[in-house]
């Protein structure tokens, strides 16, 4: 059946990603920030998303935002996914704008809910590579 | 902004409509079962392949020129053939474009058909049964997506859902309303994949998948295929079945994205149907029965707000009402659709809407009194979408 030993796949960074996960390695969340129009835009790609400029950095966000929407993995689709069964896999919205998928880690699963704060988390992969995933942040007036 | 043209509408017909056997057909390769599906739609029509001209086609997604592929098959050429690349929207784009070429003078009938053996292919081997994927690994992303545990299709359909029931209050009440309607519908239908009964106790006892879908809310894997036959108003009145008139269609792609803006609930169906709706000279309320992309619960919902059935957010009051039920206000899916007639992505819907509007059906299967039928097709990275609407001749 399935293989107790099989691995989470590995993100395959692409010639226009390269910045965004060696940012993340250095716990940092890099995004493409264009100088023309001043929006960011992800996934990373050779023009502003939003004005088509070639004029533009990798900037350093916040890793703040609210979960816009969210799943619940029941069912095991990949084998090195089944220790974590059931997880969240969330579309998260920065505060500068861009929208990225990813994992809210930390919280019981019955407990996420759309819009909530989190904040980005660095999980480092043996295997030497870091991905961001996100927390439910702490809510003002909650006990830090 | 140039409006949609309003000559097109009932200027072309469909004039044949087959399937080929449906769910799960061992060992089938998609091109066999469409050509089957084919063959039967020409028989329908009372033509054979001599008289076709016009070839529009798809089948799975790594069938590269599929159109030549099933056309070689059958050994046809064409004055007019492509395949498309529309997802589940694909298949209505098909209808839409035959009636441009038709009246560009590129093809005078025009088949349209998709095949497709997504049971075969995932039951070859365990890993591919729990793999589930109709589609390439290379085809599949690389980053953003797989480091996560984020697969498949039923997932980024779950996200428009969750959102849907955080906004507006929808429940899963509303999605079974939805699963057993359609299924009462299959338990009508002979060729259907699934036609045992479904209660909400089966519907609320079953395994959840991607949540908040389990698994009644997820259509099904099949082997199938459909096809339509296209041709003049004016020719398809002297053929051997009774036509249906292609009223209007419409199209429209969220090309940004499912997860930009408030596409995942407010879909491009909006768009899709306001076209369609101009076309046809038609509001929603004259529609008598709809066959939607029904490839999970959520996207029926969804579907009835943007056509405009319903208010938005006030499709789960509207579904629970019963007015998808054969015998509602609005009969759905009337085979059964993708949930439990069988996942043909898209095409089974034009063929059913076809037969409603014949009037062919024995009385328990039957939409009393169809003239108008609604139609659409869903697909690509879930922001493709087509709209078809059919009238009785």
């Amino acid at each position: 059946m399935t293989d107790p030993l099989a691995e989470k796949p590995l993100p395959r960074a692409s010639a226009e990603s390269l910045a965004y996960w060696e940012g993340a390695k250095q716990h940092k969340m890099l995004m493409l920030h264009c100088s023309a129009c001043g929006q960011f835009w992800f996934p990373p790609s050779a023009r502003c998303h939003h004005c088509l400029s070639t004029d533009f950095a990798w900037d350093e966000v916040t890793g703040e935002g609210r979960i816009y929407s969210f799943v619940v993995y029941h069912r095991l689709y990949h084998p090195g996914f089944e220790r974590d069964l059931p997880y969240v896999v969330a579309i998260v919205e920065l505060r500068e704008g861009p929208r990225l998928l990813t994992n809210i880690v930390g919280a019981r699963w019955q407990d996420v809910r759309c819009d909530v704060p989190v904040r980005v988390v660095f999980d480092d992969d043996p295997r030497g590579v870091t991905i961001p995933k996100f927390a439910i942040a702490d809510q003002p007036g909650s006990q830090a | 902004m140039i409006e949609q043209d309003p000559a097109l509408r009932n200027r072309c017909a469909i004039a044949g409509a087959g399937n080929s056997r449906l769910g799960q057909v061992p060992g089938s390769s998609s091109l066999d079962l469409l050509a089957e599906a084919i063959s039967n739609a020409l028989d329908d029509a009372g033509l054979e392949l001599a008289d076709v001209d016009g070839l529009i086609t798809r089948g799975p997604d790594d069938a590269y020129c599929h159109h030549q592929q099933i056309g070689e098959r059958l050994g046809l050429n064409a004055r007019f053939s492509t395949s498309l690349d529309n997802g589940g929207a694909s298949q209505i784009l098909a209808v839409a474009l035959a009636v441009m070429a038709i009246n560009a003078g590129l093809a005078s009938v025009v088949v349209c058909g998709y095949g497709r053996n997504a049971w075969s292919r995932t039951h070859v081997s365990d890993a591919a049964r729990v793999k589930n994927q109709t589609r390439p690994d290379d085809q599949h992303n690389q980053e953003f997506g797989p480091e996560y545990g984020y697969f498949g299709a039923v997932a980024a359909h779950a996200f428009g859902a969750q959102r849907h029931m955080h906004e507006f209050g929808t429940t899963r009440e509303d999605f079974a309303a939805i699963a057993l309607a359609f299924r009462d519908h299959a338990t009508r239908n002979p060729a259907a994949q699934i036609r045992k009964p479904l209660s909400r106790e089966d519907y609320f006892n079953a395994r959840e998948i991607v949540s908040p879908f389990g698994l009644f809310d997820c259509s099904l894997r099949s082997d199938g295929a459909g096809a339509v036959i296209v041709t003049s108003a004016e020719r398809a009145r002297d053929l051997k079945s009774r036509p249906v008139l292609i009223r209007g269609f419409g199209s429209h792609n969220n090309l940004t994205g499912w997860f930009s803006g408030d596409n995942m609930i407010r879909t491009a169906a909006i768009q899709s149907g306001d076209a369609a709706y101009r076309m046809a000279g038609i509001a929603p309320a004259e529609v008598d029965t709809v066959q939607l992309y029904d490839c999970f619960t959520y996207m029926v919902l969804v579907q009835l707000e943007d056509y405009g059935f319903c208010r938005k957010g006030e499709g789960g009051a509207f579904v629970r009402s019963g007015a998808l039920r054969l015998g509602g206000r609005l009969p759905a899916n009337t085979s059964g659709g993708q949930l439990s007639e069988a996942h043909v992505e898209g095409m089974l819907q034009i063929v059913e809407g076809v037969r409603q509007l014949r009037g062919e059906y024995p009385e328990e299967r039957q939409v009393e009194d169809a003239e108008i039928a609604l139609i659409s097709g869903h697909g690509g990275n879930q922001v493709c979408h087509s709209t078809l609407i059919l009238q009785r001749a």
